[in-house]
C-alpha cells in the first residue's frame, strides 16, 4: 500500500464521495424518515432551486455581512484593547483576574440582557455579535504583548529603543501569531452568534431561514441552508489560514525544522 | 540610585504586612460600584437594566425559591450528557486516527467538511429530529464536544515519545494491548485537558441552545426573565451564569493539578 | 569596534556612526575603561556580589570564571546596566553606569531567545543599525559586511529558526558587533553549543577581537577556555561573590587550539584555577 500523501488524499475525497453514495442510498431506502433526513439529491435541488430564485443568495449575503462586521469590529476593539493592556504589566494585574473570570462565561448569555435594551433588531444581533467574537481576540492580544521573552526586553533596553519603537518592532510581531490564532477563533464565534441572532430576532439571513424550514418540516432547506453555512464556515477558515501563511512566513519555516 | 544603602535588614515577615485589597478585585468592585450609583442619581427607573443591589436581591430569591438550582441541573445534565457523548465519540475518533496514520488521512476530507458547521446551525435540525427537551441540547452539544476532543486527543496520541511506541513493538504488545498498557496512560494528562476545554465548551452550547429555542434550563430562564421584564433576575442569571462556568473550569483545573501534577500542565491555558 | 581604533585593518569598513567613537579616541592599550569600585549587588535581598574591586583595560580581555552561584553572570549584567549596585559605583569610560548603553553590547548564552524570530537574519543586524540611527542607504552594506566577518556569508535572508545553534549565535555577535561597542560583554557565549563548535567559535572571537582591538568581558565556566581566550583570568569565589584570584595569562597570541592547549603554563594556570574552583566549592 503506498504511503504517498497524494494518493491518500485522493482516497480521502473518493472516501466522502462513498459517505454520500452511501447516505444517499439511505435516503432511497427511507432507513430514516425523508421528513428528518432527506437524500443529498433532494437537498441539491433545494440549494439549486434556492440559488436560482436568489433567495438563498441574498441570505446567505446578510448572514456573510454580519459575521464580518461583528468580526472587524471585534477584532479591531480587541487588538486595540488588548495592546494598551498587555503592554502595561500593571493594567495586566488588576485585569486579568477579571478577564479570566469572563473568560468561561457562554457570549450568548448577553443575548437577554442585550434584547431588552437594543429590541429584536439589526443592531442587536451586531452588538451580540461583536460582543462573543470580542473575546478571544482580545485575551489572545493581552496573551501575546504581555509575553515578550524577557531577553528581547533587554536587547531592547541595550539598543536603547524608545516604546513607540519597541511596540512596532518587538511587541507587536511577537504578539501577531496569538492574535491571529484568535482573530481566527472570532469569526467561528462572530458565525455562530450571527446565526442565533438572526433566528431570534427573525432578521433575514440564514439563520431564520433554517429555522424556519425546520418549523415548516420543510427538511432539504433546513439541510441546504445548513451546507450553506458549513461552507461559509469552512471558506472563511480557508481566508485566515491563508492570512495567516503570509503574515507568519518564519514561523511556517520554524515548524518545517 | 541609592549608593550608600544600609547594611542587610531582615524583610520583614509577610504575616505583619497590612492586607491589602487584592488587585484583581479593583476594577470589578469599581464597576459595581459606578453601576450602583448611576442608579442611585438616575433614579431606579428602567426595564432592561437593574442596579446590583436589585440583582443581588433577585440572585439570592432565585436560589432560595430553587428556581435558579433547578434550572442549573437542568443545563448541567444537559452539558455532561453533550459532553459525555461527544467525549466518547471524539476520544475513539482520536486515539484511532492518532496511532493509524493512514486512517487518519482517509477520513480527514470528510471531517473537515463537517467540521467548518457551526454549532447553532444544528439547533433546527435537532429541533426537527428532536423536538425540544434534553435530546436536542445533548446532541448539539455533541456535536461541538466532539471535535475539541478529537482533534486534542489525536494531537496528544501522536505526540507520545516514539520511544515508548518502540517499547512496546519490542514487547510484541498487540494493537488493543498496546492502546490500554501504553497509548491511553501516555496521553492522559493532554486528553484530560482536551476534556476540560471541552467541559467549557459543553457549557456554552448548553446555554446558547437554551437560549435561542430549548425551553429549559438557565438560558431558558434568563429569556423568559427578559420577556417578561425583570431585568434584576435576568442579570442574576448573567453572573449566576458566569459563576457556574468559573466554578466548573477551577473545578476541573484543581482535579488535573491533583491527579497529573505538573505533567498534566500541558495545553495552552489561554485557549478557548 | 571600527577601523578607528585599530591600525592593523587593511581594508575599511563603512563608516558607522560617530555615537560611540568618544570612548574610542584615545589610543588602544594602557588606560582604564571599564572600573568597578566596592560594587555591592543584592537580588531578592540576597547578597549576591561584595566589595568588587577590577580595573579593565582598554583592548583587554578578560575572563572571568567560577563555580555555580558566584554571581559571575550577576557581575556581567552590572556592568551591561541591567542591574543596579546596591553599592559602589560601575563606570564606563568614567561616566558612572546607570542604564544600559548601546555602546556596551551584551551577547548572551540563550541566543534562540535574544534574536528576533520574526526577521531574517539581515533584520536582525539591521535593528542594531536602526536603533543607532544609522542611516538606512548606508546599513545594507554594513549587514553584508558584518556577516562576513561572522562567517555568514550569504545567510542573511535566512529566519534564525533555519540556522544552527552556532550561526545563530555567529548572528547575536554580528548584531552585537553593528552596536559598533566600546565594550563586548559575553555571558557563558558558548555554553550551549557543542565542542568542535565552541572551538571554532573560541577562534573566530579572537580573530574578532584583534581586528577591532576590542575589550571583552568574557564569562565562562570553561577554566580551559577562560585561560586559552583571556589576557586575564578573575576567579570569583561563591556565597557571596568576591574576587578570589586573578592570573595574568602572558601566552603569547595568536592563540592556537592545540600548540596553546599544551604549553606547560597554559596547563600550570589550568591547575591553578582547577585548585581554585575545588576550594571555594568545597
Amino acid at each position: 500500500m503506498s504511503d504517498n500523501p497524494i494518493v491518500w488524499r485522493i482516497a480521502s475525497v473518493l472516501f466522502a464521495a462513498l459517505m454520500v453514495a452511501l447516505w444517499q442510498l439511505e435516503a432511497n431506502l427511507e432507513l430514516v424518515s425523508q421528513i428528518y433526513l432527506p437524500g443529498p439529491d433532494r437537498t441539491f435541488h433545494a440549494l439549486v432551486n434556492g440559488f436560482h430564485s436568489g433567495v438563498l443568495l441574498q441570505r446567505t449575503g446578510l448572514t456573510v455581512e454580519r459575521m464580518i462586521y461583528g468580526w472587524l469590529i471585534a477584532s479591531l476593539v480587541g487588538v486595540l484593547l488588548g495592546s494598551m493592556i498587555g503592554i502595561s504589566s500593571l493594567a495586566r494585574a488588576y485585569l486579568h483576574p477579571f478577564l479570566e473570570y469572563l473568560r468561561p462565561m457562554p457570549a450568548s448569555a448577553i443575548i437577554p440582557v442585550a434584547i431588552p435594551i437594543l429590541g429584536l433588531t439589526d443592531t442587536m444581533v451586531l452588538a451580540v455579535t461583536s460582543f462573543a467574537a470580542l473575546w478571544p481576540t482580545l485575551l489572545a492580544t493581552i496573551h501575546g504583548f504581555g509575553s515578550v521573552e524577557p531577553r528581547l526586553n533587554e536587547v531592547s533596553r541595550i539598543l536603547r529603543l524608545g516604546r513607540l519603537e519597541f511596540i512596532y518592532k518587538i511587541a507587536l510581531p511577537n504578539a501577531l501569531p496569538d492574535i491571529v490564532a484568535g482573530m481566527r477563533l472570532s469569526l467561528t464565534y462572530a458565525l455562530i452568534l450571527s446565526v442565533i441572532g438572526e433566528m431570534l430576532s427573525g432578521r433575514d439571513g440564514l439563520g431564520s431561514w433554517i429555522l424556519f424550514s425546520a418549523r415548516f418540516y420543510k427538511a432539504p432547506d433546513l439541510f441546504a441552508g445548513v451546507v450553506l453555512l458549513g461552507f461559509i464556515g469552512y471558506v472563511s477558515a480557508l481566508l485566515v489560514s491563508g492570512a495567516e501563511r503570509r503574515l507568519l512566513r518564519w514561523r511556517l519555516k520554524e515548524n518545517r525544522k | 540610585m541609592n549608593q550608600h544603602a544600609a547594611p542587610a535588614r531582615v524583610p520583614a515577615a509577610p504575616s505583619s504586612r497590612v492586607w491589602r485589597f487584592p488587585r484583581g478585585l479593583v476594577v470589578p468592585a469599581a464597576l459595581v460600584v459606578a453601576a450602583e450609583l448611576s442608579f442611585i442619581l438616575s433614579g431606579y427607573q428602567s426595564d432592561s437594566l437593574a442596579p446590583p443591589s436589585a440583582v443581588v436581591v433577585a440572585l439570592v430569591q432565585g436560589l432560595a425559591n430553587g428556581e435558579i438550582l433547578l434550572a442549573t441541573g437542568q443545563t448541567l445534565v444537559a452539558a455532561f450528557g453533550g459532553l459525555a457523548l461527544g467525549g466518547l465519540i471524539g476520544l475513539i475518533m482520536g486515539v484511532a486516527r492518532g496511532m493509524f496514520w493512514r486512517v487518519d488521512q482517509l477520513l480527514d476530507v470528510s471531517t473537515e467538511a463537517l467540521r467548518p458547521i457551526p454549532s447553532s446551525a444544528l439547533i433546527p435540525v435537532t429541533i426537527l429530529i428532536f423536538g425540544f427537551g434534553f435530546r436536542l441540547e445533548i446532541a448539539c452539544v455533541a456535536f461541538s464536544c466532539t471535535w475539541t476532543v478529537f482533534i486534542l486527543t489525536r494531537a496528544a496520541v501522536a505526540g507520545i515519545e516514539p520511544r515508548l511506541m518502540e517499547v512496546a513493538r519490542v514487547l510484541r504488545l498487540g494493537m488493543f494491548a498496546r492502546m490500554l498498557k501504553i497509548v491511553l496512560p501516555a496521553a492522559l494528562p493532554r486528553i484530560f485537558v482536551a476534556f476540560r476545554l471541552a467541559a467549557g465548551l459543553a457549557l456554552i452550547v448548553a446555554v446558547t441552545t437554551e437560549v435561542a429555542a430549548n425551553p429549559i434550563g438557565l438560558g431558558a430562564q434568563m429569556m423568559s426573565a427578559s420577556q417578561s421584564l425583570r431585568p434584576a433576575l435576568t442579570i442574576a442569571y448573567l453572573v449566576w451564569i458566569g459563576f457556574v462556568g468559573w466554578s466548573l473550569n477551577a473545578l476541573l483545573i484543581l482535579l488535573q493539578h491533583n491527579v497529573f501534577g505538573a505533567a498534566g500542565a500541558t495545553g495552552a491555558s489561554h485557549e478557548r | 569596534m571600527s577601523a578607528l581604533a585599530s591600525p592593523r585593518l587593511e581594508k575599511q569598513p563603512v563608516q558607522n556612526s560617530a555615537a560611540s567613537s568618544r570612548l574610542k579616541a584615545a589610543a588602544p592599550g594602557g588606560e582604564t575603561l571599564i572600573s568597578l569600585s566596592h560594587v555591592d549587588v543584592r537580588l531578592g535581598g540576597r547578597p549576591v556580589l561584595t566589595d568588587i574591586n577590577l580595573d579593565i583595560r582598554r583592548g583587554e580581555f578578560l575572563c572571568i570564571v567560577g563555580g555555580s552561584g558566584c554571581g559571575k553572570t550577576t557581575l556581567l549584567r552590572t556592568v551591561a546596566g541591567l542591574v543596579q549596585p546596591s553599592g559602589g559605583t560601575v563606570a564606563v569610560g568614567g561616566e558612572p553606569v546607570l542604564e544600559p548603553r548601546q555602546d556596551v553590547a551584551v551577547v548572551f548564552q540563550d541566543y534562540g531567545k535574544a534574536l528576533l524570530p520574526w526577521r531574517t537574519a539581515a533584520g536582525n543586524v539591521a535593528l542594531a543599525l536602526e536603533a543607532k540611527g544609522t542611516p538606512r542607504a548606508l546599513r545594507h552594506d554594513i549587514i553584508q559586511d558584518l556577516l562576513a566577518k561572522v562567517g555568514l556569508n550569504g545567510q542573511g535572508d535566512k529566519y534564525p529558526s533555519e540556522l544552527s545553534g552556532g550561526m545563530q549565535q555567529r548572528l547575536q555577535i554580528a548584531r552585537c558587533l553593528a552596536q559598533s561597542p566600546a565594550v563586548l560583554l559575553m555571558d557563558e557565549p558558548f555554553g550551549a553549543l557543542d565542542a568542535m563548535t565552541r572551538q571554532a567559535l573560541q577562534d573566530e572571537i579572537l580573530e574578532l577581537v584583534a581586528q577591532d582591538d576590542a575589550t571583552v568581558f568574557f564569562v565562562t565556566h570553561d577554566l580551559e577556555e577562560a585561560v586559552y581566550l583571556g589576557d586575564r583570568v578573575i576567579g570569583l569565589a561563591p556565597n557571596p561573590g568576591r574576587v578570589g584570584i586573578m592570573l595574568d595569562v602572558g601566552l603569547k597570541r595568536p592563540r592556537d587550539q592545540l600548540t596553546t592547549r599544551e604549553d606547560t603554563h597554559f596547563l600550570r594556570l589550568r591547575r591553578q584555577l582547577f585548585d581554585f574552583i575545588k576550594e571555594t566549592e568545597a
